[in-house]
């Protein structure tokens, strides 16, 4: 029952949700100001705190109306202390209180019955300056004095009165920020979501918050699932033109075997076939590199980079590894050890060498990758980690491959949980840094 | 036609079998004539099947020594004709995928492939594969036919071996350690190693190595082995026990821990 008003209410959207704060908040309101009205009506004094605010009130209006009129000033300033100030007033001005103290009144008056025909009045003071109490009462002759006194057990009722004009207010501010909060919730997490969508499977935001919201993140979820399924397509069109590309590739090669092909041209063609045939493996291994159904397991990162090194040493590159000799992660095997092999061949052929390091740094294996080339320019170094770029474009074409060789390397360790790190040294060359988390020992 | 569970293929007559008969499994039909072309020029005798069906049926009409099985057939896979041809028979087979996944490659020698070739090959690295998986299936052809099991199990290597907790599978080509981590080999090291396990306690001399670890060391110097060497022994000694490979000072080398084949 609960359970479906709370749905109900969930139902609502933003401006149905703002009526009913301001709704509630009225009533609150409106229940403040009945309770304490009605409190102070029936406020009453201890009993010798009335007995003080009647006698005094009797003895000041008998001395003010015996005393002659231009002296009635000077009388009711002498008569006037700091705990029941007196002051007179012009009778146009009379000035009575929100807060009527109906009950207070009635004990006064029954203390001192004379005060009945001077139409005494008693409210509780806004602010409390000179005494928690006002009132008034009516002279003889038409002229008017204001009284303020304190009295012990109104504070209570000063607090009330305080609290009923502060707690709407706070009630409000508390209730419209919260309501703001609720609503901009699933936007930030929306907002979240969006920052980390990437060539991943979709991940659906779950529809919480109001109508309007939830319109948005079925709108926003849809979008992710149109892009997943367009990037599919386009990732098995690849895929599906590399394929039928091998075949014909296959035969070219197999017929430059017959013997009557003159040598020179058959090697060249070859090495096409070779670059043509790395471009389409490329495509694969980045395509390859999303796939997260090969399970992690438990692999010696630094026997793999030294065994890439001495692969590369052995081939006639300068390589050389430095580091820890042996180092167990939980990875992908197949993606990691491609990701290091291509920061390699890519220091070897942009750098003319390479430097592989490994060490531990607090919970992650930290692989360098450094060459002393030329590095990549500053404002480039984002666009490198772009799938399809190439950043010697401007220069001839000498390079093998479509551009695929870092996000490659950066699709594999965050695969991993890593981080790739980019930077051109001080000293010149380009250094990649790669870390992953430690396998939980 | 090609469902028939009785035991249908015929043994091979005894005696000397020059000439091995390769099958080969493809669907595309230029690619099948020119790399059947390029099989006989190497001097081997070639069956075609342009689809699973037609495998069966050359199967089932003469001996074959190997079949060159393309992944992606129209129809049904490769790997699940593969499936069905294992649990008939022990015939080598190497795989052609246009696919260079890894996934495919590490799937397929899983599976119990000899080997896995990518498109596009060339005569020269076909003919080299063939070879080796014909020469690997022991001296005598019949061995790889379809002479029932039993025949075949001595000759063919073994799954995976074991020293000291180590594991050296050797369909996927990988080792790893005692904690099951895996350790990288080049492939010279691998090779290296699966022959100091095939002559445990035995010292070998440089030459020999070299002789026994086949082709890949072909052409290494007895430095270049020793090089090989001590990068085997630090990638043994990296879980910080001692090495199992030690040196015979004047002779060579000996690989001293207990091996057993699985």
């Amino acid at each position: 029952m609960s359970l479906r008003r709370f749905r109900l209410f969930r139902r609502f959207g933003l401006p149905e949700r703002l009526i009913a704060v301001l709704l509630l908040v009225f009533v609150i309101d409106v229940v403040c100001n009945t309770v304490l009205f009605e409190r102070a009506n029936t406020f009453e004094l201890r009993r010798d705190d009335a007995q003080r605010i009647a006698e005094n009130l009797v003895l000041a209006r008998r001395a003010i109306e015996h005393s002659a009129v231009g002296e009635r000033q000077a009388v009711t300033t002498a008569l006037s202390t700091a705990k029941f100030s007196l002051k007179l007033s012009d009778q146009n001005k009379r000035y009575r209180g929100s807060l009527s103290l109906a009950n207070l009144r009635a004990q006064v008056i029954e203390m001192e019955p004379e005060l009945a025909h001077s139409d005494l009045e008693l409210h509780l003071e806004s602010i409390p300056r000179e005494g928690n109490i006002g009132g008034s009462l009516r002279l003889a002759d038409g002229g008017v004095l204001d009284f303020r006194t304190h009295a012990r057990s109104a504070w209570k009722l000063s607090i009330g009165r305080f609290a009923s004009l502060v707690l709407p207010t706070v009630l409000l501010i508390s209730l419209a920020w919260l309501l703001l909060r609720a609503a901009l919730n699933p936007l930030r997490s929306l907002v979240r979501a969006t920052r980390h969508f990437d060539a991943g499977p979709p991940r659906p935001v779950p529809e919480h918050g109001p109508d309007e919201m939830r319109e948005l993140i079925r709108a926003m979820n849809e979008m992710q699932e149109r892009i997943h399924q367009s990037m599919l397509d386009r990732t098995h069109t690849m895929l599906a033109i590399g394929h039928d590309l091998k075949t014909p590739l296959s035969r070219i090669r197999l017929r430059l075997d017959d013997g009557e092909v003159d040598p020179i041209v058959r090697d060249g063609i070859n090495h096409d076939i070779d670059e043509m045939r790395m471009l389409l493996d490329s495509i694969q291994a980045y395509v390859d590199t999303g796939g997260t159904q090969i399970p992690a397991e438990r692999i010696d990162l630094a026997i793999m980079a030294e065994t890439l090194v001495d692969t590369a040493a052995d081939r006639g590159a300068d390589a050389s590894y430095s580091g820890l000799s042996s180092l167990v992660i939980m990875a992908r095997p197949v993606s990691i050890r491609r990701a290091l092999s291509n920061l390699i061949e890519n220091a070897l052929h942009y750098g003319g060498n390479v430097r592989v390091g490994l060490r531990k740094d607090g919970g992650a294996a930290e692989i360098t990758v450094e060459d002393d080339g030329p590095g990549i320019p500053e404002e480039r170094i984002t666009d490198a980690l772009q799938p399809f770029v190439r950043l010697d474009t401007a220069r001839a074409r000498d390079t093998a491959g479509m551009g695929l060789g870092l996000p490659i390397v950066r699709k594999a360790v965050r695969l991993e949980g890593g981080t790739l790190d980019l930077r051109n040294r001080p000293e010149g060359g380009l250094r990649a840094t790669i870390r992953l988390p430690l396998a939980a020992q | 036609m090609s469902n028939t569970t009785a035991p249908i293929y015929r043994h091979l007559d005894d005696g000397p079998m020059p000439t091995p008969t390769i099958l080969l499994v493809e669907d595309d039909g230029p690619l099948r004539t020119l790399t059947a072309r390029a099989l006989r020029q190497t001097g081997f005798n070639v069956l075609t099947a342009a689809t699973g069906a037609e495998m069966w049926v050359t199967l089932r009409e003469g001996p074959v020594s190997l079949v060159v099985l393309d992944i992606m057939l129209p129809g049904t896979s490769g790997f699940d004709l593969f499936r069905r041809l294992r649990r008939e028979c022990d015939i080598p087979v190497i795989f052609i995928s246009a696919r260079g996944s890894e996934e495919d490659r590490v799937l397929g020698l899983e599976l119990g492939a000899d080997d896995y070739l990518a498109k596009p090959f060339s005569t020269r690295e076909l003919a080299a594969r063939v070879s080796a998986v014909l020469r690997r299936g022991g001296n005598n052809p019949t061995s790889a036919d379809f002479t029932g099991s039993d025949a075949v199990a001595d000759g063919r290597t073994p799954e995976s071996i074991h020293f000291e907790g180590w594991n050296l599978s050797m369909a996927r080509r990988e080792l790893r350690s005692p904690t099951g981590a895996m350790v990288d080999l080049t492939g010279a090291e691998f090779d290296l190693l699966a022959t100091f396990l095939a002559y445990p306690q035995r010292v070998l001399g440089r030459e020999r190595l070299i002789e026994l670890s086949r082709s890949r060391l072909g052409d290494s110097s007895d430095r270049s082995v020793d090089v090989l060497v001590s990068r085997l022994r630090r990638k043994l000694q990296a879980e910080g026990a001692e090495s199992p490979i030690v040196t015979v000072r004047g002779v060579g080398y000996m690989f001293k821990a207990e091996v057993t084949r699985a």
